[in-house]
């Protein structure tokens, strides 16, 4: 198989890319995602706040992704949804695989939109046990959001960026008891209309300069102890759920084969080039991308 | 009540251990079993260890454990290649930086050649220096023992038990032993709901084997635990040396351990630390400090934000006791080899088996069956014996068209679940089909969530497939046993 242009991911980048590429005059684009719909973390964002300069409104984060969507699955774009790619060779060509099957790929260019994935609790090397109860925030929100599962009774919540806030008032809602918000900085880490839609609206007490110094509990989390960064004071903190929050590191494990600095044939965006906080910048990235290598493509194409 | 079992002999305990013991039993003609009081094997001591394939250096000469390391040493690749286990012979250094290191260096190279070691070398420091750039400088010696090999000891152990099944053994899990009485030449284990006849008991069981005895018989060696905590480091950190280190430290006390493992990560420990129960595996504060100011010195190039995970194991020591009060106090004298009780005929307890109880768990276990099938009168072999396990298939490790033919017969072998690990479905099917009813039972057959992300990406899909080939619900589902379930709050129909 051949393409001109191959799109990992199909969150908000790559589907503009893949859209912008094909508009662009790339011939064959490949789309390719691992998840069996289109999106990426779109489809779990339910909350309102995705969208306002693209279309000029407050869409939830999954009504963004289906008007990207119907464009995708309009456009004559090869779609490869439940598709992992494996590995990308410096000889241009892409290891595929799925339960249709183990392809190779060959292609000209490549737009690498493949996200990002969540610091866990694990990098921390906290001292205590590792028991059951333990999410990071864009897992709980896929858990409880698409998979219909609830986590726990009572919550602390580590890291007040987007996400955690976001999850902070989606727990809240639907009944469970979020105890803190814990926040190593002095301040609030997220959007001011995360900041008033959870701490304030919700009522849940943000602690700055605090940590989760240690988690207790032999099988399910029991609770935390929490450090005041400034006093070195800490208390105990029962919860049977701790969510963390502690960023996000872009997915580029892929590249590591083709030596730095990067091929002049690979291009990034949206998390996977750096880590975005709306939705917006991510598209017009993405589509930026798709239009650099469609012209690549097309170049090399005539080239060779 | 289920109704009395008859066997020729039976084991106590599912470690490594156990299993190995039991597929030894399983090369005579026995009838027999293995009892397990957890939901599944491999949860002991055997889950959190080195994962070294020792080669005896490091033990007094004359003694059996000197022996058997030696010699499980030098078959260890028979032995993988059997069972279907990764192992690399990567080779050691036991670096020093001054005199008191020196001088282990020269005891160990001398204990080890009388032990039997091939090919020990005592390095300068410029040699070593050269060979593992990362360490610090100012390397004064070293000793180079090239045998020195690395295993997945998860894989070993159920490879272990898979084998004694696949070859006739029963294997009972949640069947904790709660009695344990003679009864003319046999013994009666009561173990969960089961009651068990056997001529032969070999008791195995880790922490907890002195407690086991003790429901028969007073143990004269007792395990008295210590803590040790690791770090893990990620892929990219994993070349960052090339040999298993083992610093020898200056002052009093333990050195650093570095052990670039089978799937290319780097281990960092283990630390040690008095005390802890058998069943605590909470990490101490002590221990990370320990791990990080030592890695701060020996490899002050080692990238530690490359740390995906710090965990927990507990040392099963094992010491002469005596008595005093409600308590028990240890003896000064130590113990240099493996303490093997055999305080009844038919009855073997292995007690207090650490470090080189992986390397030397299948020579123990060959040993051991060995014994029970001669007191047994039954030590002829068995014909139908098959030493060798067929390993579940693992798509990343295979070539472009062996990979296209396995998906091609099964798909779910196509679907990545694990994106760190690159670990498919398939292998997660494959993984509850041999006996992983938990999503830690998963991790260690198969790797889903030992990467970088830990899981926050594929736990929920481990759950969705246990709880749907288990049939259970989802709140069912439990990351380690009872008592650890992954969802709390209220249960919905699904
Ligand atoms: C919880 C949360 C709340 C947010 N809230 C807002 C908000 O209110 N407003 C706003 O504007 N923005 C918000 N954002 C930010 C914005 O939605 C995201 O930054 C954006 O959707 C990211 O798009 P992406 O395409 O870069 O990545 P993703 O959406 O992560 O897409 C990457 C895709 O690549 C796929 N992939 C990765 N590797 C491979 C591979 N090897 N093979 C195949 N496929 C692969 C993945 O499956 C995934 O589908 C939020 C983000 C999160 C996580
Ligand atoms: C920190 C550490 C590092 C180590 N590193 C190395 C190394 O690098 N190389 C090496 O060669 N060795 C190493 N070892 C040693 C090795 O790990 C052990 O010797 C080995 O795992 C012991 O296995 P086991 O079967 O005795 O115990 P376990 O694995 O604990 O098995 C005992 C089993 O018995 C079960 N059990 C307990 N009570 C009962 C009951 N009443 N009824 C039924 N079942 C019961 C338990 O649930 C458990 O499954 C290390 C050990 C430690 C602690």
């Amino acid at each position: 198989m051949t393409c001109d242009v191959l799109v990992i991911g199909a969150g908000a980048a790559g589907m503009a890319a893949a859209l912008s590429a094909l508009e662009a005059g790339a011939g064959t684009v490949f789309l390719i995602d691992r998840d069996t719909r289109l999106g990426g973390v779109l489809p779990q964002c339910l909350h309102s706040g995705f969208g306002e300069v693209i279309f000029r409104q407050e869409l939830t984060g999954a009504q963004y992704a289906a008007r990207w969507a119907a464009r995708v699955e309009a456009a004559p774009i090869c779609l490869r949804l439940d598709t992992t790619v494996l590995a990308v060779s410096p000889e241009r060509r892409a290891l595929l695989s799925g339960p249709a099957g183990v392809e190779e790929v060959s292609f000209r260019a490549l737009v690498l939109a493949a996200g990002c994935r969540e610091v866990p609790i694990g990098a921390l090397a906290l001292p205590g046990t590792r028991p059951a109860g333990v999410f990071t925030a864009g897992q709980a929100q896929r858990m409880v959001n698409l998979e219909g599962l609830t986590l726990g009774r009572d919550a602390v919540i580590l890291g007040s960026g987007d996400v955690g806030l976001v999850m902070a008032r989606q727990l809240t809602l639907a009944g469970c008891q979020v105890s803190a918000v814990v926040e190593q900085r002095e301040r609030c880490g997220g959007l001011p209309r995360n900041y008033r839609r959870s701490i304030v609206e919700c009522g849940i007490p943000l602690l700055t300069r605090t940590t989760v110094s240690r988690v207790h509990g032999a099988g399910r989390v029991r609770g935390v102890t929490l450090r005041q960064l400034d006093t070195g004071e800490e208390r105990f903190q029962p919860c049977d759920t701790l969510i963390t929050a502690l960023g996000m590191v872009p997915e580029r494990e892929l590249l590591r084969p083709l030596g730095n600095p990067l091929p002049s044939w690979v291009f990034l965006c949206g998390n996977c080039h750096h880590i975005h906080r709306t939705v917006d910048t991510v598209s017009l990235q993405g589509a930026q991308a798709g239009r650099e290598a469609a012209a690549l493509a097309l170049e090399s194409g005539a080239a060779g | 009540m289920s109704s009395e079992e008859r066997f020729d002999a039976v084991v106590l305990g599912g470690g490594l251990l156990g299993c190995f013991a039991a597929r030894h039993l399983t090369s005579y003609k026995l009838r027999c079993a293995l009892v397990e009081a957890r939901e599944d094997v491999c949860t002991g001591i055997s889950r959190g260890n080195s994962a070294i394939v020792y080669t005896g250096c490091d033990n007094k000469s004359g003694t059996l454990k000197a022996r058997l390391c030696v010699q499980a040493n030098r078959t260890f690749e028979a032995l993988c290649a059997q069972l279907g286990v990764p192992f690399v012979r990567r080779g050691s250094l036991l670096v020093s930086y001054g005199p008191r290191g020196d001088q282990v260096v020269r005891r160990k190279y001398r204990q080890g050649r009388d032990n039997g070691v091939e090919n020990l070398e005592i390095l300068t420091g410029a040699q070593a220096e050269a060979m593992e750039p990362g360490l610090a400088p100012g390397i004064s010696c070293a000793l180079l023992a090239p045998g020195t090999g690395v295993t997945d000891p998860w894989a070993l152990c159920f490879a272990a038990c898979e084998n004694a099944q696949a070859n006739g053994c029963r294997v009972w899990r949640n069947a904790p032993v709660t009695a344990l009485a003679r009864e003319g030449a046999n013994w009666i284990v009561t173990a969960g709901p089961h009651t068990l006849r056997a001529g032969a008991v070999l008791n195995c069981c880790g922490l907890n084997a002195h407690r086991v005895q003790e429901l028969c018989t007073s143990p004269a060696v007792r395990v008295i635990p210590d803590r040790a905590d690791y770090l893990v480091l990620d892929q990219p950190a994993g070349p960052f040396v090339r040999h298993v280190i083992f610093q020898e430290p200056e002052q009093k006390g333990k050195g650093l351990t570095l052990v670039p493992t089978t799937d290319g990560k780097l281990l960092l420990g283990p630390s040690e630390q008095p005390g802890g129960e058998a069943s605590d595996r909470a990490v101490t504060a002590q221990g990370l400090d320990f791990l990080r100011s030592r890695a701060a010195r020996v490899v002050p190039g080692l990238d530690l934000s490359q740390v995906i995970r710090a965990f927990g194991a507990v040392r099963p020591n094992p010491f002469h006791v005596r008595r005093e009060g409600e308590g028990w106090v240890p003896e000064e004298r130590g113990i240099h080899s493996f303490a093997i009780e055999h305080p009844h005929p038919g009855l073997w307890s292995l007690i207090g088996i650490k470090t080189p109880g992986l390397t030397c768990a299948d020579a123990l276990g060959a040993m051991l069956a060995g014994e029970a099938a001669a007191y047994l009168g039954k030590d002829a072999p068995n014909p139908e014996f098959d030493p060798c396990r067929t390993p579940p298939p693992r798509p990343r490790d295979l070539d472009l068209p062996a990979r296209r033919a396995l998906v091609q017969a099964n798909p779910a072998y196509g679907r990545v679940v694990c994106r760190c690990e690159d670990v498919t479905e398939g292998e997660i099917l494959e993984a509850i089909r041999r006996g992983a009813v938990t999503l830690d039972g998963v991790k260690r057959r198969v790797g889903t969530g030992l990467g970088r992300c830990q899981g926050s990406w594929c736990a929920d899909r481990v759950l969705e497939l246990l709880s749907r080939e288990l049939g259970l619900s989802p709140w069912e589902v439990t990351q380690d046993g009872p008592g650890s379930p992954l969802l709390g709050g209220e249960r919905r129909d699904l």
